[in-house]
């Protein structure tokens, strides 16, 4: 009896125990309520139906794809797409709902750009859904594109506190693009709930402007992604690579996020039929290059050499960079890259580019919110595979990219270099709407070449993967946040304005819950920060040829290799001259012309050579 | 089966458990990070004196979180030596053993936690949580002892009713990574997959309230034992891969091993009812007979 006695007391104290941790653990969730969000599909009257709508113009082509609540069997499936015409409202498009996700994604080709039209969306005799379709701004100087990421709705990080204070403030600077990078919703199981409620928040403002929305690792369902071309993961933590998620769940997410984006330029499909939806996008002369840099990339598991308590993470400091960079492993794919490569050279319609993907081409944090604490890299990061990282910096600054995104939870600026640095393009990544997973910026040593008073954490470093980076920024949290759940843990989001008259690049990087245009609103330590579209490809090593001076303004210009035949960089210059940055020793071909390098202006044009004086037509 | 060969079927499963989350300790990362890193944690680690570098670890050193991952992997390796060790006669050697039990609850609790504190989570461990119980409540009391029975009555719904809530999926979730080793093994689509796991985690169920029938109760005792061998056998046969390092075998053998469980605690009590239990029962003295 006395064994049965001390078992039944080992179980009780354990019993006990549990259940005082679990208070500990509720409590510490936001002072008794609870830390996860309630997500349910909201029962809707009729007229109601149509929960909100995205849409993008492109090439003369509007896709608009309107997001509904559930349908009632007996009702119609049929959307209707209307514009108003001297006042009436006109049907232009209809099309049946998806049951899948129910969306609507209309397709209007000879779409007229030039002026703003009223649309809307139309279900039964009801339900109406009114936006603009903006007039495509190309003779607007500052184009202004809104990003965000990280839309965790849980409580327990603030992630119930009212969007208001975004929506308010796109409306205030009037952003003429918006640009959402991934973790849109962070349920794993229930996309079209979260979806909804996305909506719900920020409709008021995507009815009417152009929408980006890139669906990242937790949109499709899993906490990292690496996806392999559509394989299906069978690893917790999916780092074997592919999809945890089934393909039709997968094919319906990015059905609600991205069918409103231009059609895809390669249109094949991946693994479990999944699509792909990397494209460009031309819009107020800005042409955006909106990648996937998750679908293609290979998972770590098993094909990298351990470095740390999980496959996808390296905690020694000592180890060999180059044992992780293995042969074959992919980042953006050869589809993509053959994409950007073509991209970069095509400067129709467009004055400055900029790519658009979920994360940034490196390992941009060193401690990880979670009890791993310092991470040296993590693969889940664009920094790795290095090999690949490379390839997509090389083909981005052919087109003096600036790189817009997301994911990180914490917001930096980035330099990035290839063979020295400060060699590559520019990258800001937005700080999260409301931070689930905290992380940071904290070097070891102090960076090289620091502006002077910056903080330690800036100036040239190699990340975890040995890649050089050079900070400018970073919007670190407290160690501790407590309080104010959402300023004390860097939650925000971020505005580029990209300056077509002076080709410049303003980032900046806005805390939750101020009104940005009153003087004493305060943005994150190290921003503004403003470039130059040509700092995208200018490495410090790099000297200039001769001066080109040319008959009409902005031509666009292209500097090829006169031993390898390999195109060095293609851009529009600025004004009518334009003085083009090479490397030292080697001789180019230059070309040029009005909307593409059509014509040969120079032939073995070497640093320090003479003026050229062009005649174009 | 004899009485030394059931014990001896205990201290494989026990032994097994212990040494596959050694390996998850040692190797990997054991899943703490939800139970050790939040606020109510570090505010009694700061009344005690640390600092946040000394809790999370600076980059240049190990903090307590990580020290304490590690530490607690010695443990689990002394029980698992325990496992093979421990007699009757040793009193110390089994309570040390109920202590890697209380090991293995706060593992479960915290893979709980991180599961967003989904009740399956924590009672599929059920089986492993007892695995140690069951063998020391053997060597203390007899394989035939109601307390060993019952426990393993215990263990064993809790692990089918866990696995059986995820894979119908209508409460919680199912774990899209279910879905993913079943279309991977048995090379079938998603709607076959959703069918397969409605069927399996249906009979998981009646395998909860089959072993209280006397009729059916040896045929889900076997069947528990095959279906848990098959779902511990599942992770190495859908991830491991001839072109990864060591085959994969490092990422996925112990999720194997750490289950073993789930299929010698059913194999064990089929075994210990293979005769009619009445006829054994006859020359027991009352408190020893079997339920």
């Amino acid at each position: 009896m006395k064994f049965q006695k001390l078992l039944a007391f080992v179980f009780v104290a354990l019993i006990a125990t549990g259940t005082a941790s679990l208070d500990a653990q509720q409590k510490n969730k936001g002072k008794g309520k609870k830390g996860r969000a309630v997500l349910a599909i909201p029962e809707v009257a009729d007229k109601d139906r149509i929960c909100f709508a995205l849409y993008t113009v492109h090439d003369k082509t509007l896709k608009l794809t309107a997001q509904l609540y559930p349908i009632p069997e007996g009702q119609p499936r049929e959307v209707r797409l209307e514009i108003q015409k001297d006042g009436e409202w006109t049907e232009i498009a209809k099309i049946d709902v998806i049951e899948r996700g129910w969306t609507a994604p209309f397709r209007v080709e000879n779409w007229d750009d030039s002026k703003a039209t009223k649309y809307r969306v139309a279900h039964g005799t009801e339900s109406f859904y009114e936006g603009i379709v903006r007039r495509n701004p190309v003779d607007k100087k500052v184009i202004i594109v809104a990003g965000y990421t990280g839309n965790s709705i849980h409580p327990a990080h603030g992630g119930d506190i009212s969007r208001q204070d975004l929506i308010d403030n796109v409306k205030r600077v009037d952003a003429d693009v918006l640009f959402f990078s991934g973790d849109q919703v962070y349920d794993h199981h229930r996309h079209y709930a979260g979806w909804l409620k996305f909506g719900r928040d920020f409709g008021e403002i995507i009815k009417d402007r152009p929408t980006v929305s890139l669906p990242d690792d937790h949109d499709a369902g899993q906490p990292n992604l690496w996806g392999e071309s559509g394989k299906v993961s069978t690893l917790p933590g999916a780092s074997d690579g592919g999809y945890i998620q089934p393909g039709d769940y997968v094919q319906e997410v990015e059905r609600a996020q991205t069918s409103h984006l231009p059609d895809p330029v390669d249109p094949g499909k991946i693994g479990q039929g999944i699509g792909v939806y990397f494209t460009n996008l031309n819009w107020g002369g800005i042409d955006f290059a909106v990648l996937e840099d998750r679908k293609f990339k290979t998972g770590p598991a098993g094909r990298v050499p351990k470095q740390g308590p999980r496959p996808d993470h390296i905690r020694n400091p000592e180890y060999d960079p180059d044992s992780v960079d293995i042969e074959g492993a992919i980042l953006l794919g050869e589809r993509q890259l053959k994409f950007i490569d073509s991209w970069a050279q095509d400067w129709s319609d467009a004055e400055m580019k900029v790519a658009l993907s979920a994360t940034i081409f490196c390992g941009g944090a060193h401690i990880h919110g979670s009890a791993d604490g310092r991470l040296h890299a993590d693969m889940d990061s664009n920094g790795w595979p290095q090999a690949g990282r490379n390839r997509a910096l090389a083909s981005l600054r052919k087109g003096f990219a600036f790189h817009y995104a997301g994911d990180q939870h914490l917001a930096t600026i980035f330099h990035h270099g290839i063979d020295e640095h400060r060699d590559a393009i520019w990258s800001f990544c937005v700080p999260s709407i409301a931070n689930l997973y905290l992380r940071w910026w904290e070097p070891l040593e102090p960076g090289a070449n620091r502006e002077d008073g910056a903080p330690d954490y800036t100036g040239d470093h190699l990340d975890g993967f040995a890649n050089k980076v050079t900070n400018y920024a970073a919007a670190n949290p407290e160690k501790n946040p407590a309080g104010n759940i959402l300023n004390t843990r860097s939650a925000g989001w971020g505005i580029v304005r990209l300056d077509k008259a002076t080709r410049e690049i303003t980032m900046e990087c806005w805390p939750r819950n101020v009104d940005i245009t009153t003087s004493s609103a305060k943005q994150f330590p190290g921003w503004p920060r403003t470039i130059s579209q040509f700092d995208n490809y200018n490495p410090p090593s790099w000297g200039k040829l001769g001066e080109l001076t040319f008959n009409i303004q902005d031509p666009v210009v292209q500097l090829i290799d006169a031993q390898t035949e390999e195109i060095l960089y293609t851009v529009r210059a600025h004004g009518k001259s334009f003085t083009p940055g090479a490397p030292k020793g080697k001789a180019f071909t230059v070309k040029a012309g009005k909307n593409a390098p059509d014509k040969v202006v120079a032939e073995s044009a070497k640093v320090g050579s003479d003026p050229i004086s062009v005649e174009l037509k | 089966m004899s009485v030394a060969r059931l014990i001896l079927l205990l201290r494989i499963g026990s032994f097994l458990c212990f040494a596959g989350w050694t390996w998850v300790h040692f190797y990997w990362q054991a899943p703490y990070g939800k139970l050790l890193w939040n606020g109510s944690v570090f505010s009694l680690v700061e009344k005690l004196g640390m600092g946040w570098d000394e809790f999370v670890g600076s980059g240049e050193n190990d903090g307590l979180i990580q020290q304490l991952s590690r530490w607690i992997g010695w443990p689990y390796i002394a029980c698992a030596i325990l496992s093979l060790t421990v007699r009757k006669s040793s009193r110390w050697q089994m309570l040390a053993l109920l202590g890697g039990c209380g090991l293995l609850v706060i593992l479960s609790f915290a893979k709980f936690l991180a599961a967003n504190q989904q009740l399956p989570m924590f009672v599929e461990h059920g089986g492993q949580m007892l695995m140690p119980a069951i063998l020391v409540t053997a060597l203390a009391k007899g394989v035939r002892h109601r307390a060993t029975v019952i426990l393993t009555i215990v263990a064993i719904i809790t692990t089918f009713a866990g696995h059986g809530a995820y894979a119908l999926g209508i409460y919680w979730p199912t774990p899209a990574h279910f879905y993913g080793m079943t279309r991977v093994i048995l090379g079938i689509d998603q709607n076959s997959a959703k069918i397969f796991l409605l069927i399996v985690g249906i009979l998981d169920f009646v395998i909860c309230v089959g072993i209280f029938l006397p009729w059916t109760r040896r045929a889900c005792l076997l069947y528990a034992a095959i279906w848990g061998f098959l779902t511990a056998l599942a992770r190495p046969v859908a991830g491991m891969d001839m072109d990864l390092n060591f085959f994969g075998a490092d990422r996925y053998l112990h999720e194997s091993i750490l289950r073993t469980p789930h299929f010698i605690i059913p194999l064990f009590l089929f075994f210990l009812w293979k005769k009619s239990p009445d006829s054994d029962q006859r020359n027991l003295p009352p408190e020893t007979r079997t339920i």
